[in-house]
């Protein structure tokens, strides 16, 4: 009994380690996702001087020569063209500063998949003009919902204040919050139409084929137009990059507050385990087992007990992980809004581990082999005619 | 008392507990002189410090005062871990609740101090057969402790004592857990052990069909040797 306590304790510490290390891969990847298919794309590509200040006269030029380019690499799945600028979206009851993202739909939809997020509305019309997309967070400030009038204020290439009537023709949401308060979306014709631009834009965001491609489809691209800003998602949002380590790191901290608590568990048990088998030690040092094969005894004892617990707890986290990684965790309890501010989606696809699995298993036998020393070291201050009187 | 042949020689030996409080004498000066192929009995009334003066002998405690020789081998003036080798070679235990190792087969529990002195499996097997022929559980090497009887437990404990080739078992209250039929059946292959393999015996007891059989015995009366005489003038008296 005590021997199946010390196992599933390992087994479960074990599962327990993995079972925080695969919510926050899968949160991970999932923000990675968010970001790479919703919001950012893999790699942008702009004029060196745009992203300074947003400046619509900084386009991109020769764009036929750059679509010409890109269309060369296999690698690259998709693209969306867009025309950028900053503004002031006002409406009757107030205004707020916004980035407005002259989109061509048809290619935003295989890009950042803006069609999916609509929450309210019907979408870009092909006949209408001046038609926006907002955000769900700035809709509810602002109150506003669709068919709504609002005004878009901004600077054109000539550096001349601009602006432009729009009608609300959808409301959308995605898993960041943020942002989605930051940014409208209007048809890139009517943006550039404002801006002066005829066929031209500011920012070609592409989706390649698989994330293993990035930093040489990103070489490729920096070789071919040398003349162009072209960077990846972890250049656009180092901060996400600085997340997935943080926590990376942060999740190691949770697995050592885990084994310090299985840690007790097993100084508890064996300790249960000496104090019941005291008669028999004294005896087995009474009749000449030395006190390093004693403490050996306990040591290997321990250390099969964890090469025991170590499959199953391997194996009841694969089997959980696995499940939830395709039925997917629903979070939304926890705070779907509080998950939404800091980007991340709150359905969780949990992700087994297999990376650091070998870190795992090396933090949990260190844990139950140290946890067992100091059982080991009360085994060894056993008197034997003492514990043979008891 | 020393004419060679000792194999237990202890001088004015002496164990007091509370020593700093209200000091107690579980052994108080006791000289004790024992040869080899002897066969006695240590006696004494509850408390009189029978335990503790084995404990002693066999270097299982310290004494507080005094010397014990062991075939001439001060064990009182050895570390512990050298303690542990000496028992380990020169002494066989058998002890009152037999403490067999539960979860090993009798022939297990013989064949572990084997082990520890690192002989063979073939010289193992050989004196694992050799011994269980000897107390007479051959079909019986094995049976976990809990599938046998209290007498088959102490006669496989002293198999253990015997596993190492010891040249004296110190056997403390060895029919105590015993019923009659038992008892007699263990003390007649401790005799046989004593006569023909000439291993000398040197045990604990209270029990008068122990004391009857034994050559010499030692009575202890608060910690001291009361009286010691050979059991021709024992029987006389009981």
């Amino acid at each position: 009994m005590r021997s199946i306590i010390v196992m599933m304790s390992i087994a479960i510490g074990l599962f327990a380690g993995m079972a925080v290390l695969s919510l926050y891969k899968g949160m991970m990847k999932s923000r990675i996702a968010t970001v790479v298919n919703a919001e950012i794309g893999h790699i942008q590509i702009h004029d060196t001087d745009f992203k300074k200040d947003y400046e619509p006269r900084f386009f991109i030029k020769n764009a036929n020569t750059v679509l010409h380019e890109i269309q060369k690499i296999p690698e690259i799945k998709a693209i969306a063209l867009r025309s950028i600028t900053t503004g002031m979206l006002i409406t009757p009851t107030g205004s707020a500063g916004v980035k407005i993202n002259g989109i061509i739909p048809a290619q935003e939809n295989g890009v950042s998949q803006l069609k999916l997020k609509i929450k309210k509305g019907k979408g870009f019309s092909e006949k209408k003009k001046n038609e926006v997309f907002i955000g769900k967070k700035l809709a509810d400030k602002m109150k506003l919902k669709p068919g709504s009038k609002l005004v878009l204020t901004f600077t054109d290439t000539a550096g001349e204040i601009v602006s432009g009537a729009f009608r609300i023709a959808a409301i959308y949401q995605s898993d960041n919050a943020p942002l989605d308060e930051r940014n409208v979306y209007v048809k890139i014709a009517d943006l550039n139409e404002l801006l002066g631009l005829t066929d031209q834009f500011h920012e070609i965001a592409i989706i390649i084929q698989d994330d293993k491609y990035l930093a040489s489809v990103k070489k490729k691209l920096q070789q071919h137009l040398p003349q162009y800003q072209v960077d990846s998602w972890i250049d656009i949002s180092p901060e996400m990059d600085l997340m997935v380590k943080t926590t990376d790191q942060y999740s190691y901290i949770i697995i050592v507050i885990i084994m310090i608590a299985l840690a007790f568990g097993i100084i508890n048990t064996m300790l249960m385990a000496i104090l019941e088998r005291t008669r028999e030690i004294g005896m087995m040092i009474a009749l000449g087992t030395s006190r390093i094969r004693v403490f050996m005894l306990i040591l290997f004892e321990t250390f099969f007990l964890t090469a025991a617990g170590t499959p199953i707890g391997i194996f009841l986290a694969w089997g959980i992980i696995s499940y939830f990684n395709k039925r997917g965790l629903d979070l939304s309890g926890m705070g779907k809004e509080m998950m939404s501010s800091f980007g991340f989606n709150t359905l969780v696809y949990p992700e087994f581990p297999g990376e650091k699995l070998f870190g795992i298993l090396v933090i949990v036998v260190s844990t139950a082999i140290i946890s067992c020393l100091f059982p080991a070291a009360r085994a060894l201050k056993l008197k034997p005619a003492d514990a043979l009187r008891r | 008392m020393t004419n060679g042949k000792a194999i237990i020689d202890a001088h004015n030996i002496s164990k007091i507990y509370n020593a700093d409080t209200i000091p107690v004498y579980a052994v108080n000066n006791v000289h004790l002189h024992i040869e080899e192929g002897e066969f006695t009995a240590l006696v004494g009334p509850s408390g009189s410090g029978k335990t503790t003066l084995l404990n002693l002998i066999g270097g299982l405690d310290k004494a507080d005062a005094g010397n014990i020789y062991i075939n001439n081998i001060d064990i009182t003036k050895l570390s512990a871990g050298k303690l542990i080798d000496f028992r380990l070679k020169n002494i066989g235990f058998v002890f009152q609740s037999f403490n067999l190792i539960p979860v090993l087969t009798a022939k297990e529990n013989v064949e572990f101090i084997m082990l520890l002195q690192g002989a063979g499996k073939t010289e193992r097997l050989q004196r694992v057969q050799q011994l269980f022929k000897e107390i007479g559980l051959e079909d019986k090497l094995n049976s976990r402790p809990a599938e046998l009887s209290g007498g088959q437990q102490q006669r496989v404990a002293v198999a253990r004592a015997l596993a190492s080739k010891p040249r004296f078992v110190l056997a403390d209250e060895p029919t105590a857990n015993l019923d009659s039929k038992s008892a007699a059946n263990l003390l007649d292959i401790m005799e046989m052990l004593n006569k023909e393999e000439k291993i000398t015996f040197l045990f604990s007891t209270h029990d008068q069909r122990v004391i009857q059989r034994a050559r010499r015995v030692v009575t202890l009366v608060d910690g001291a040797v009361a009286e010691d005489t050979s059991n021709t003038m024992m029987n006389g008296k009981l």
